[in-house]
């Protein structure tokens, strides 16, 4: 690579080489997701952990004593919130191996500890409070394989940008390498050589096997005569190539073809197999290395997320749950809901990112988008008219047209000065508004909807707001703890549980009634939450 | 050498004479700068008081635009609004700006004046949406009775899933919906003509052998049969006439159908365009240039605008196309002409591509002043067409019947997309009669056919200072032949 030369900076890196392993991992914003499933490490060996927090939400990357239940640990900061706040909600737990700082959003942190030399696989979790039970990993801990055995190499020098075939050329020098780890010493020459490394290495049976190279500049790695992987040309050591090669149990010939033009110069190769971890073969090891990752499976497609500011954002069109007529509504706070205009009604609440456009604005927009954040409730578990009247509160609720509810009449929605919108329709002749406020903030703690409707007309004889439908309403903390088991929307599975009070709110039958009046409040809240 | 020497002498030849005539010397294109934060998919687009404009966008987003008369440098956006289902109609009206979204007219109004809509009040949501990617809508500006009109998507190519599907429909100034055509397939746009008749373009598929611009008469049949069924919600319509037979002809059909109006001018698939779009006239008074009253029909998918001129022949508009202009950056779908003569235009290519290359784009169109030498308008006659021209033919090459190459075709009428030109029928042009003022020229054909489109050129054809025609191609669809 021709960069700026100076002796003094390579004369450094030769001596800095530490077996230390970087594993980098992100949050996905919005999806309260990490981007890494599964990361491998050595035992004992120097683990150096970087978080990216990219989401809006705090995290933290806790790791955790192989086989702890961390939903339970995380779960017990809940017991004193107040103490596990002051700990930024780090369990306090003898499970707890090592973790990073609560990283604030668009932050990082990171964590330099030593991998348990016990094989085994630690589980790791952000432990933010409604967190744990999507954001989780685990770290493999992973015996290390076999090094190389009779390392020799044998220095060439000549001027070249491209490896040269070094069977036709006469080695400089030639000797043993007592460590038995690939490395660059920078005694002779530090431009204009090349350095061939032959050894054996010891399959420890038969299968396939991984060889990670990267080099400063380019290299080609053999075994038994065979090209497995290469980087030829002059360029830097920021990528790491991996190459498969199927090997016999037993001893195989390695060979490492080098070569170094002008500037920077390093070499870094390491392997790994079924049985054992990703093992350096090299003394250098690039600080970008992570050994072997995981990738977290992510949806797939470019992500467009509609970000929340300091005013609501409304995004109408064809949202998941929410009918062929639904608005979304992203409130500053991090809460978010799905209102129909075909219901008349809310549909959805739910907390985290809002929604995600790229499914409607990347090509020609076609299905229905859910929503981007986690938590999501259904009040009424489905699409629902919001009033009906009924001759008793046992009384089934009437069947829903599909396309317009029957006797309502949508008639838009108005805008408040800080942009928060009123839904404005008519039932039976009863002009209807229906609003909503949050309060609280869900990155911060707790988040709370307040939903008000206000009824300007003659409202008829045992009319009533249905609040909530569910297999199981519980009067609790001051409202009515709500669940109605399961339900998913594209694939990913919520629990339809939440909190909800309103001031004269009666059960009746599966349904949770509030008598129709001019004027109703409505409070509704996360089940870890408080609708006081 | 040898070479060299006669890329000389043709070089000298093409410099003595005259430089072509470019579309660009007459009509120039400029393209405005849209706000980083947005891709500006101009879906419509309407003219507000004081020289503003309003950019409705696919991804439902409402701009008003100011100082987009002048210097591009200087145009200036606000959003007025966002978040609705895309904006594929704007209408301005008494202070308020009617959107037509993909399931409701409404009514925008900003109450504090901070250029922000502030009351999105539903005028009309009933017609049906079933959450097809495929059923858009798109809105008109009142017509002369004070009504919205919208036309609705099928479902797809085919079929109507929900209700109105496939129709046109008008929104009365109460909200009321009035179903009011059937036979609507996939359209790209609605405009009114001079006099406020209405119009719509529709897509090339299942019974559109081509693109085309359709005349949207109360109470008729506009050929796609797909969204048929809905007469039965709709009593004011009749009853249900009679479904085309594939694989027939548009002529023949009409003959069974009486509620059937045949295109009033196929926009000729791969010539003029793939994919038609907005419409709109030229009400500039000259502005615009020589083209007054004309209509011009722009293409998502060519990223071009064409001509078209249109005459009532027996109670029917039909009429020609001509190339106009060409080379906008992106598909075009939205497009308004302001009485000061400029043509604002914009679109995307996303889903569809367009020749334009860019995804999307908002444009403007300017006459230079200039007068192309172009063939103004094309009448039918009982036994040929009457060309006027927009300057002075040189009297010997537009008498002379060599200067001038006809053919005439048509489509299968067919459930089947899209589909071949057939029945080739090659005309002899027996006369062509220069007028004493030498700005007509008056053309016989041995044989008009009825229902076919009359592909003309005149290549031959020079002005009286020796150019020739900007754009020697007309395609007239001759649903009637003239009795005089």
């Amino acid at each position: 690579m021709l960069q700026k030369y100076s002796l003094f900076a390579a004369a450094l890196l030769a001596v800095s080489a530490a077996q230390a392993q970087t594993i980098n991992i992100r949050t996905i914003a919005a999806q309260m997701k990490y981007d890494v499933e599964e990361f491998t490490v050595i035992p004992g060996a120097e683990v150096k952990l970087i978080l990216e927090n990219g989401d809006d939400l705090p995290h933290n990357l806790v790791i955790f004593a192989a086989g702890t239940d961390v939903l339970a640990v995380a779960s017990k900061n809940m017991e004193k919130p107040e103490e596990a706040l002051k700990r930024d909600w780090l369990p306090d737990s003898p499970a707890v191996l090592a973790h990073t700082k609560m990283a604030g959003p668009k932050t990082r942190e990171e964590v330099v500890f030593k991998a348990p030399t016990k094989a085994g696989l630690y589980p790791f979790a952000c432990t933010f409070p409604g967190h744990t039970q999507s954001m989780q990993g685990k770290m493999k801990v992973g015996t290390p394989g076999p090094g190389l055995t009779g390392l020799k190499f044998a220095v060439y020098n000549g001027e070249w940008s491209k490896l040269p075939d070094f069977a036709t050329l006469k080695p400089l020098r030639e000797g043993d390498i007592a460590d038995n780890l690939v490395q660059l010493k920078f005694d002779d020459y530090k431009n204009q050589f090349g350095v061939v490394y032959t050894g054996k290495l010891d399959a420890p049976r038969d299968g396939e096997y991984v060889f990670s190279l990267a080099a400063d500049d380019g290299a080609r790695l053999l075994v038994d005569g065979n090209k497995v992987v290469e980087l030829d040309g002059s360029h830097s050591v920021a990528e790491i190539k991996d190459g498969k090669v199927v090997l016999k149990k037993g001893e195989h010939d390695f060979r490492l073809e080098y070569f170094q033009e002008t500037g920077e110069a390093q070499i870094f190769v390491a392997w790994r197999g079924g049985d054992f971890a990703a093992t350096p073969l090299s003394k250098w090891v690039p600080p970008t290395w992570g050994g072997e990752v995981k990738k977290a499976k992510t949806d797939g497609g470019p992500k467009m997320p509609l970000i929340v500011g300091n005013e609501p954002v409304i995004y109408r069109n064809f949202i998941s749950g929410a009918g062929n007529r639904g608005i979304g509504v992203g409130y500053p706070g991090g809460v978010n809901l799905a209102w129909s205009a075909e219901q008349l009604n809310l549909v959805m609440v739910w907390r985290g990112g809002f929604i995600d456009t790229a499914r409607h604005w990347v090509d020609r927009g076609g299905g229905a988008q859910g929503p981007l954040g986690y938590d999501v409730f259904q009040p009424v578990s489905g699409l629902s008219q919001p009033f009906a009247v009924l001759a008793s509160t046992d009384e089934e609720w009437p069947r829903t047209n599909k396309q317009w509810a029957d006797g309502y009449k949508w008639k838009g929605y108005k805008l408040d000065a800080k942009r928060y919108p009123t839904f404005v329709y008519e039932w039976n002749g009863v002009k209807v508004s229906d609003r909503y406020d949050v309060v609280g903030d869900t990155a911060k703690g707790e988040a709370k909807l307040i939903r008000t409707l206000k009824l300007d007309g003659t409202i008829p004889a045992n009319a009533y707001l249905r609040l909530a439908f569910g297999a199981s309403i519980t009067p609790e903390g001051g409202g009515f703890l709500v669940s109605n088991g399961h339900f998913s929307l594209e694939k990913r599975d919520f629990q339809n549980a939440f909190r909800i009070a309103a001031d004269g709110a009666q059960i009746g039958g599966h349904n949770l009634l509030l008598p129709a009046r001019a004027e109703m409040k409505i409070t509704y809240a996360w089940p870890t939450d408080s609708v006081k | 050498m040898k070479t060299l020497s006669i890329i000389s002498v043709l070089f000298l030849t093409t410099s003595l004479a005259f430089a072509a005539d470019k579309e660009s010397d007459f009509y120039k294109i400029t393209t405005f700068e849209t706000p980083k934060e947005t891709a500006m998919e101009v879906s419509s687009i309407e003219i507000l008081p004081g020289d503003k404009l309003a950019l409705g966008t696919r991804r439902g987003e409402i701009w008003t635009v100011s100082n987009a008369k002048g210097d591009p440098s200087q145009v200036k956006y606000q959003l007025f609004a966002s978040g609705q289902h895309e904006v594929m109609g704007l209408a301005w009206k008494d202070g308020a700006l009617y959107e037509t979204n993909r399931y409701e007219v409404a009514k925008l109004t900003d109450d504090d004046g901070d250029g922000r809509a502030d009351t999105f009040a539903t005028m009309s949501d009933q017609w049906g949406v079933s959450g097809d990617y495929h059923e858009y809508a798109f809105g008109s500006r009142f017509d002369k009775n004070g009504d919205l009109w919208v036309v609705l998507c099928l479902t797809g190519s085919f079929s109507s899933n929900i209700d109105f599907r496939g129709w046109a429909v008008r929104i009365k100034p109460d909200g009321t919906m009035v179903p009011t055509c059937s036979g609507i397939r996939s359209p790209g746009g609605m405009g009114f003509d001079a006099d406020g008749e209405v119009y719509f373009s529709d897509n090339q598929g299942p019974w559109r052998g081509a693109s085309t611009v359709q005349h949207l008469i109360p109470g008729t049949f506009q050929g796609h049969p797909g969204g048929n069924k809905w007469y039965s919600k709709a009593p004011n319509m009749g009853s249900r006439p009679p479904d085309p037979k594939d694989n027939s002809r548009m002529v023949t059909e009409r003959e069974r159908i009486k509620e059937l109006v045949p295109p009033a001018v196929y926009m000729v698939h791969g010539k003029i365009g793939n994919s038609t779009s907005f419409i709109c006239c030229d009400m500039s008074k000259g502005k615009f240039g020589p083209f007054q009253k004309q209509l011009f029909v722009a293409d998502q998918s060519f990223s071009n605008v064409s001509r078209v001129f249109l005459e009532e022949v027996n109670g029917v508009k039909q009429g020609v196309v001509f190339p106009f202009l060409s080379g906008f950056k992106s598909g075009l779908i939205g497009g308004r002409m302001t009485e000061d003569g400029q043509l604002f235009a914009g679109g995307s290519d996303r889903g569809w591509g367009a020749k334009g290359g860019k995804p999307y784009c908002f444009e403007r169109v300017d006459w230079t002043g200039k007068v192309p030498f172009e063939v103004h308008e094309m009448h039918a006659k009982p036994d040929g067409f009457e060309l006027t021209f927009t300057e002075p033919v040189d009297p010997v090459s537009a008498a002379d019947v060599a200067s001038y190459k006809g053919r005439e075709f048509t489509y299968s009428y067919r459930a089947q997309y899209g589909g071949p030109e057939i029945a080739d029928v090659i005309p002899k042009i027996t006369s062509a009669v220069v007028a004493p003022d030498n700005k007509s020229v008056r053309l016989t054909f041995d044989v008009l056919t009825k229902g076919h489109i009359h592909e003309l050129h005149f290549d031959g054809v020079k002005s009286a200072d020796g150019k020739p025609v900007l754009h020697p191609i007309a395609y007239y669809t001759l649903n009637e032949i003239p009795a005089k």
